[in-house]
């Protein structure tokens, strides 16, 4: 059994639960190459035009493994902490995905409820039921899979930078460099240290929240908001930078939140679509690097 | 206190009722129109979506009108509706207005104490007995399920009335004169009076006229000026039309959905498509298409504003229906930079192309 990974979306963020899962049950995994021009082509071509940057990209990787592969995994991830929602595009995906791109091989249809390891499991279960029908063997690759996932850590801390910004954004922004054109390079190449949102502790950031009248029920929003509250407020760095794609439902509320909220400190919006050009965006940087260096000096 | 809301297709016309009858103040805004998507527009982000803006717009005539208080719903679906209230309260407050928001949540987030406690600040300002007050709310939810009845059934009509025009006059009518009503008793006794007028149209049963369900986002579906009037538009060129969403199905649904009795059959339509809940009116859309197709429609037109989620999802998915069942689906996109004529072209060309259908035998084989 051939199973295909795509690259996209949240990928960088389960990587090690999905792989060891498959690899557990002994499939073979067929996973699409680095997100690259011809990516974004086929995710252009197959996808939605209205959809978003990051989805679309997420398209041209499925377009790319689907005729090597049984069976493609699309993580359709409904919720990863009780009464937050990721956003309507995940719990649709799998559905956009056949209906956009011909002859499809069998996907994986089944939500992902990912609050507890139970509900979790219920996936398992499923999927693993379609590759082996031995029960004994998917729990273990399960337990394994699970066990390998909490032993991985994500995130970006340049402690000992004299300067840095935070950055913020959904993490398949901030982790893919294709979409978001190596911006880390560009960052630290112009001396500047990067921090993501993974440095704040879950209790510090619940406490954050509660400020918030309502509180948001978007895990990116709860996430990005409340590291840009407390990097800002602490002064943890030095600006702020969201790489945003344009027509995000989540960023339209989250960036006027966090605006509303710094108020003066610095901030940068970097917006990225299929037609986003390096030159605008590394003038961008750089101008705003060159205003927190002033402003520091 | 002085109460507003925003505009919402008929809901005015309940809540005139049901604040009138309670002896609360009241205010209700000028019907959308331009000025109040261009006041929205200016002061919202850009990137927010076209009923943020429009309620925005509503919100500021309201407070030039004397009030006060906005009652709004919440939501806790993964749409972006829910988190409305949040930044349309630091909105108002930075642009210097002095407003109170009521904000009608899911009782499962805010906890049923809450929510008592929210409509409580709202009915403690009437004076009438508890049954009264429970009277008036029957009143308004009876004024609200006759107003979308007679919308509905005027719709319908425009296709097969004799006289053309005269569906859409009695409607028209009938809309200005409830807004002239003193109380819930008149409007209702007003309401059934023009039910009657409207039932009694000469209608010819021998015709055959274009029937379009529309389908879609459920703001811009049923406020008209968000969708450009489409339903009047396709009422002058006699088509039939026909929406399952409205404010008295939402109603509806929001009492049946705990129960989960609420539209089974445009869940059952959407399984084979759609089988789960994404949020905003995704799966219904999915299940109307699929519903209007069965019951004989000649097509269907999809309405959301720019950018909302859960309807990009289901504008994924429509192609599909289209192809397996011979179904037509017009998609409309709605935002601040509409152009009128642009929009007039695509839903003629999109009638033609049905009524060619209708002539060709062959294209039914």
């Amino acid at each position: 059994m051939k199973v295909g990974i795509p690259k996209g979306l949240l990928y960088n963020n389960y990587k090690p639960f999905f792989h060891t899962f498959f690899e557990e049950l002994g499939a073979e995994l067929i996973v699409s190459s680095d997100t690259n021009r011809d990516t974004l082509n086929n995710g252009v071509k197959y996808c939605v035009d209205e959809a978003c940057l990051p989805v679309k990209i997420f398209h041209g990787h499925v377009a790319e493994i689907k005729d090597h592969c049984d069976l493609i995994l699309i993580p359709r991830i409904m919720q990863l902490r009780e009464r937050e929602f990721i956003c309507p595009k995940f719990c649709g995906l799998p559905e956009m995905v056949v209906n956009s791109i011909p002859d499809m091989p069998r996907v994986t249809m089944e939500p992902i409820y990912a609050m507890s390891k139970d509900r979790l499991f219920k996936w398992a279960e499923v999927v693993g039921h379609e590759i082996h029908n031995n029960k004994g063997r998917v729990k273990k690759a399960f337990e394994e899979a699970v066990q390998c996932q909490l032993n991985y850590k994500t995130g970006l801390n340049d402690e000992t930078s004299p300067m840095k910004v935070a950055l913020a954004g959904h993490p398949y922004n901030i982790y893919d460099n294709y979409i978001n054109m190596n911006i880390l390079k560009k960052l630290r190449k112009l001396g500047v240290g990067v921090v993501t949102e993974e440095i704040i502790d879950e209790d510090a950031k619940a406490k954050e929240i509660k400020k918030l009248y309502k509180r948001p029920f978007w895990s990116f929003a709860r996430d990005n908001y409340s590291f840009t509250s407390i990097a800002a407020e602490k002064k943890l760095v030095n600006g702020i930078i969201y790489i945003s794609s344009f027509a995000c439902g989540i960023d339209s509320v989250v960036i006027e939140l966090i605006k509303q909220n710094i108020e003066d400190f610095p901030f940068l919006v970097l917006k990225v679509d299929e037609h986003t050009g390096e030159a605008g965006l590394d003038t961008r940087i750089e101008a705003f690097v060159d205003m927190l260096e002033r402003r520091s000096s | 206190m002085k109460i507003t809301f925003p505009h919402m297709g008929n809901i005015y016309f309940a809540a005139k009722t049901l604040f009138g009858d309670l002896g609360i103040d009241y205010v209700i805004p000028p019907i959308s129109s331009k000025a109040s998507l261009e006041l929205g527009s200016l002061h919202s982000a850009e990137e927010m979506c076209l009923p943020f803006k429009i309620m925005i717009g509503n919100y500021i005539h309201a407070i030039e009108k004397g009030a006060d208080t906005v009652i709004i719903t919440g939501s806790c679906g993964p749409c972006r509706l829910g988190e409305y209230c949040e930044l349309q309260m630091n909105l108002m407050k930075r642009l210097g207005y002095n407003l109170d928001f009521i904000v009608i949540d899911s009782p499962n987030d805010i906890g049923a104490k809450e929510l008592l406690s929210r409509f409580g600040k709202i009915s403690s300002k009437s004076t009438l007995s508890k049954t009264n007050k429970i009277a008036a709310l029957l009143r308004a939810i009876k004024v609200i399920n006759l107003v979308d009845e007679i919308e509905a059934m005027a719709r319908n009509k425009a296709g097969y009335e004799v006289n053309k025009g005269e569906s859409k006059k009695i409607l028209n009518e009938c809309k200005k004169e409830a807004m002239n009503c003193s109380d819930g008793k008149s409007m209702i006794a007003l309401l059934n009076s023009y039910k009657t007028r409207l039932e009694n149209i000469e209608a010819d049963k021998n015709k055959n006229p274009i029937k379009i369900a529309i389908i879609g986002e459920i703001y811009t579906v049923i406020e008209p000026f968000s969708n450009l009037y489409i339903e009047d538009k396709l009422m002058d060129y006699g088509v039939s039309t026909h929406r399952t969403l409205s404010p008295s199905w939402w109603l509806k649904n929001l009492v049946l959905s705990p129960i989960n009795l609420n539209q089974l059959d445009i869940k059952r339509k959407a399984k084979e498509y759609l089988p789960l809940m994404i949020g905003g009116h995704a799966r219904e859309c999915i299940g109307e298409a699929v519903l209007a197709h069965d019951e004989g429609f000649d097509g269907a037109i999809q309405i959301f504003p720019m950018g909302c989620m859960p309807e990009i999802v289901s504008k994924a998915i429509l192609p599909q229906i289209s192809k397996d069942k011979d179904f037509p689906i017009l998609t409309l996109v709605v935002d601040e930079m509409t152009g009128e004529a642009g929009y007039i072209t695509r839903i003629e060309a999109f009638i033609d192309l049905l009524e060619r259908r209708k002539d060709n035998v062959l294209s039914r084989c």
